[in-house]
């Protein structure tokens, strides 16, 4: 469902500025994008279409507003996955300004369908790939470093495990893909679907990458998703339902309509260092960094297509200011876009999080030419398995 | 005047057909322009998508289970209810139809309170929930048979039986069942089978909030509802609406079509006296009756202790304080929900404007047909069978009519119409209103208007001081039920408004539960929100029930 959050905190209108402004536009003949992020607070609704994105908090935005002298209203969709419909379905309308909550494997379709704004923003304060060690192999910019989309926050999507279920006894920590289509993974793994879900089809990506989807046209790959469907995979619509209801690794426990019948489920490999953050330097949830099963991702803010782009543009440079974004850990559960910037070190976040050693890569090309056709060959292999 | 009538007739069937057919035709003709005109296709694409896969199948065993549980359960307590004399009968039997007039989504959080994590923690295990769902669907449906079996066992003679006794084919317990009752009961329990087996059929909310993975063709085009009716993407979703529009289409229209069979036959065959009952109840009926009545109050009562129970992590993952915590949090909203005084003041907008056009809409159209029985009876008949197919269209059906058929005409214009949602309640309700309204006119006594005009009554002065309050009953039944139905939709407007600020008190009960990490608030301020909808939608039905006329075996 959606909602949305009107932020009635207005600051009064600067009649010097909107003086100023009626005076000097007409001679300017326009007022161009440039000019907008100057420190003069402008007076207007700002609408941003996004999903339940943590950082968006309410601090976060009043914090905008008093700054920016913009009205904030927002309208909160399921998923990344319904932030596209949303904007297909309301092509050419001038409604949105903002989408936030895009990802990698989301934004290809989104600029083919011609969604999204070119904004002019300077984006230097990203691009140092290994900038500190910690991060050495994560750039923000290195999936799509073009004018339609801005990177505001990172991780990796992969494999996590419950270390006291999976203990090298009662199951052995899986080596490979192939391991959990044996018997002893019969009903244990819960994977969230390609079709509705931002981190499942994060999974798919790296699962085609895993059995080399070039070449044997997904012979593998599809083999695989079979087999796991025949050895009882729970497959769920979206990433919630497989960590909080599957997943005995993790806070799902605590949650109503907690089953817990998976030892292994797909989400980020900095996960467990976010359960040990919250939970005093203790989890029991791991990364399973099994090679070219995990998949970088990289979520955007970007300006919608008939929007005000004046409007997103000034909220995108608030969204990735050093301020907001060092933030990203704590606010957003993320990893911050910004150079020298890495989780923190206290309960154990950093040190529970793994970068993993050889993630996936799909190139964002191939992921627009054949999207629609690999979660068709997912769709024939899940209904085709069992 | 008579001219006038016409008028306002070809005006109401005009309305009618824009406001409540063209959104299903208009969606009908997108999606159909997205997949082209292959029902072949549609059907195969249920079982070849991932997400559609076995959901029919399941549809059919958990309605068909549901039905078959329904009747275990619903027949005794009819049973008794109807042979015996019991102290405040009316407010017993108030309780008992009491699940059915309530919306589903209170129940999906009743019934979840009971059964979740931190109640009986039965919900999580597969062979518990699937039996948790069956008997939500029962309790829900447990009213319909009392509705329609219960004015029967009230009105037989108890002489008959005993007659009965005296021979030979009666002298059992069981040959009585087979000789007399069975064959009096079957058309009333058949109807309210049917009925039970279509209200599981297209179960939504229950669905969604109980089962864990399983879909019903409702919730899954409701799911993917989303990314229809779009050219060049996800066109498989269209093709999944229409195998699942097409289906449940067929399937509700025989159900309703034998209904409706089964009722004229029953009908045909009822002569109802005043009420013969045994004086007073046996040990064994108090048997029936005690547990039906904590069965029916149980899912109401925990939303609203629910409401007041706050889990608090300070103390332990298993510990509760009482507090109004959730009040509070359902009242002030949050940054991610609108506070309940939004939703509240939504649904009854929404409500009101249902309420101004279902109702002169479908009093005019059951004006009409009747008009129409004597002077037109094939037109009028048409008319009558056009007014009763919506009833064949589920609440997510509607609900893409409105978001694939009108909505995206013009998204921008259209998502800032407010009274929008309203429409697919028009649409749920109008067919309801004239049902009612239809039997009304039907047993209007003309000799009324005759002489009054024999005394100069003008035609207005007639309709208003003769006509208007003899339908008194039928009218503020209509709009209890236009009200209370569209409080309560959730459905439709989950597919129209959940990308939107339409924010309705379902709506907002059903987002506060489904807000994912382990706010303890969350459950407490939805059933805040479900306790208000509650306390509305008793009041209206107590409402209704003043007007009701006594021992009618309608659905309200």
């Amino acid at each position: 469902m959606a909602t949305r959050n009107k932020h009635k905190t207005l600051t009064k209108p600067n009649l010097i500025l909107i003086a100023t402004l009626l005076v000097t536009a007409p001679l300017s003949g326009c007022v161009m994008l440039d000019e907008a992020s100057s420190e003069d607070p402008m007076d207007g609704e700002l609408v941003i279409v996004t999903y339940d994105v943590l950082a968006l908090s309410e601090d976060m935005i009043s914090g905008f507003e008093e700054s920016s002298g913009l009205n904030v209203t927002m309208l909160k969709l399921d998923d990344a996955g319904s932030i596209l419909d949303y904007l297909i379905q309301n092509r050419g309308n001038t409604n949105v300004d903002l989408a936030i909550g895009l990802d990698n494997t989301y934004l290809q379709t989104a600029i083919e369908f011609d969604l999204l704004e070119e904004l002019d923003l300077d984006k230097s304060g990203m691009s140092a790939p290994g900038s500190f060690p910690g991060r050495s192999s994560m750039d923000p910019l290195e999936p799509y470093d073009g004018p339609l989309a801005v990177p505001y926050d990172m991780g990796y999507i992969c494999l996590n495990y419950d270390t006291e279920a999976v203990d090298g006894e009662n199951l052995s920590v899986p080596t490979s893909l192939e391991d959990l289509t044996e018997p002893e993974w019969r009903g244990k793994v819960a994977l969230p679907s390609p079709v509705s879900s931002s981190p499942g089809r994060g999974f798919m990506l790296a699962s085609l990458d895993y059995f080399d989807w070039q070449s044997d046209e997904g012979l593998q790959f599809s083999n695989w998703w079979s087999d796991m469907v025949a050895n009882d995979v729970v497959i769920t619509s979206g990433w919630t339902e497989a960590y909080e209801t599957h997943y005995t690794g993790g806070y799902g426990e605590w949650t109503e309509g907690y089953i817990g019948d998976a030892h292994i489920t797909v989400s980020y490999c900095h996960s467990p260092g976010v359960e040990s953050y919250y939970n005093g330097n203790w989890t029991k949830s791991a990364t399973l960094d099994i090679p070219k099963t995990s998949l970088f991702q990289v979520e955007y803010a970007s300006a919608v297509s008939g929007g005000n782009a004046l409007y997103a543009k000034k909220f995108i440079e608030y969204l990735i200011s050093p301020e907001v974004n060092s933030m990203m850990p704590y606010e957003n559960l993320m990893y911050s876009v910004l150079d020298g910037l890495d989780l923190p070190e206290e309960d154990g976040y950093r040190s529970n999080s793994q970068i993993p050693a050889a993630p996936a890569s799909i190139p964002m090309e191939d992921i627009d030419d054949h999207m629609e056709a690999w979660l068709d060959q997912w769709n024939s292999a899940v209904t085709s398995g069992g | 005047m008579g001219r006038l009538r016409g008028t306002l007739g070809s005006i109401a069937v005009l309305t009618y057909l824009s406001l409540v057919m063209a959104p299903v035709a208009l969606a009908l003709h997108r999606i159909i322009s997205v997949t082209g005109f292959t029902p072949r296709e549609w059907i195969q694409s249920l079982s070849e998508n991932y997400i559609s896969a076995g959901v029919l199948e399941f549809t059919i065993v958990q309605a068909a289970c549901s039905t078959i549980l329904t009747s275990m359960v619903a027949l005794p307590v009819a049973w008794v209810l109807g042979r015996y004399r019991w102290p405040f009968e009316p407010w017993i039997r108030a309780v008992l139809t009491l699940p059915f007039v309530i919306p589903s989504i209170i129940a999906a959080m009743g019934v979840l309170t009971l059964v979740g994590v931190h109640g009986a923690n039965i919900r999580a295990n597969e062979a518990t929930w699937w039996w948790t769902l069956i008997a939500s669907h029962a309790w829900f449906n447990m009213a319909l048979y009392i509705r329609f079996c219960e004015p029967l066992l009230s009105t037989m003679d108890p002489r008959l039986e005993e007659q009965l006794r005296l021979l030979p084919n009666g002298r059992s317990r069981l040959s009585r069942i087979r000789n007399l009752w069975a064959p009096l009961l079957m058309p009333s329990i058949a109807a309210a089978a049917c009925m039970t087996f279509v209200f599981s059929f297209t179960s939504f909310a229950l669905v969604r909030w109980i089962t864990i993975r399983d879909d019903t063709l409702e919730s899954m085009m409701a799911e993917v509802s989303s990314s229809a009716g779009i050219s060049g993407y996800m066109e498989t979703s269209s093709q999944i609406v229409m195998g699942a529009s097409m289906i449940q289409f067929t399937i509700l229209l025989v159900c309703l079509w034998l209904t409706s069979a089964i009722q004229r036959n029953r009908q045909a065959r009822l002569r109802l006296s005043s009420p013969r009952r045994l004086d007073s109840p046996s040990w064994p009926a108090w048997l029936v009756l005690v547990p039906a009545m904590v069965f029916a109050i149980s899912p109401l009562a925990s939303v609203v202790v629910g409401s007041f129970r706050i889990r608090d992590p300070t103390i332990g993952n298993s510990a509760f304080r009482w507090g109004l915590d959730g009040w509070e949090a359902a009242i002030h909203g949050s940054f991610s929900f609108p506070p309940m005084s939004n939703a509240i003041s939504n649904s009854l907008g929404y409500a009101l404007v249902a309420l101004l056009v279902a109702l002169p809409l479908g009093y005019l159209l059951a004006a009409t047909i009747h008009r129409l029985e004597r002077t037109r009876p094939l037109l009028s008949r048409a008319l009558d069978i056009s007014t009763m197919l919506p009833f064949a269209l589920s609440a997510a059906m509607v609900g893409l009519g409105v978001l694939i058929g009108v909505i995206r005409l013009n998204p921008q214009s259209l998502y800032q119409f407010w009274p929008l949602p309203s429409l697919a309640h028009v649409m749920l309700t109008t067919p309801f209103v004239v049902r009612i309204i239809l039997p009304a006119l039907r047993s209007y006594e003309k000799r009324y208007e005759e002489n009054a005009m024999v005394l100069g009554m003008g035609a207005y002065a007639r309709f208003l001081k003769i006509k208007l309050p003899l339908m008194r009953g039928p009218l503020v039944v209509s709009s209890v039920f236009v009200i209370a139905m569209s409080l309560g939709e959730f459905g439709a407007s989950f597919i129209i408004a959940r990308n939107s600020d339409w924010v309705t008190m379902p709506l907002l009960i059903d987002a506060w539960r489904a807000k994912p990490m382990k706010d303890p608030l969350s459950a407490p301020a939805s059933n805040s929100i479900a306790t208000v909808l509650m306390l509305i939608t008793m009041g209206l039905f107590l409402l209704a029930e003043r007007f009701r006329s006594d021992r009618q075996g309608g659905m309200f």
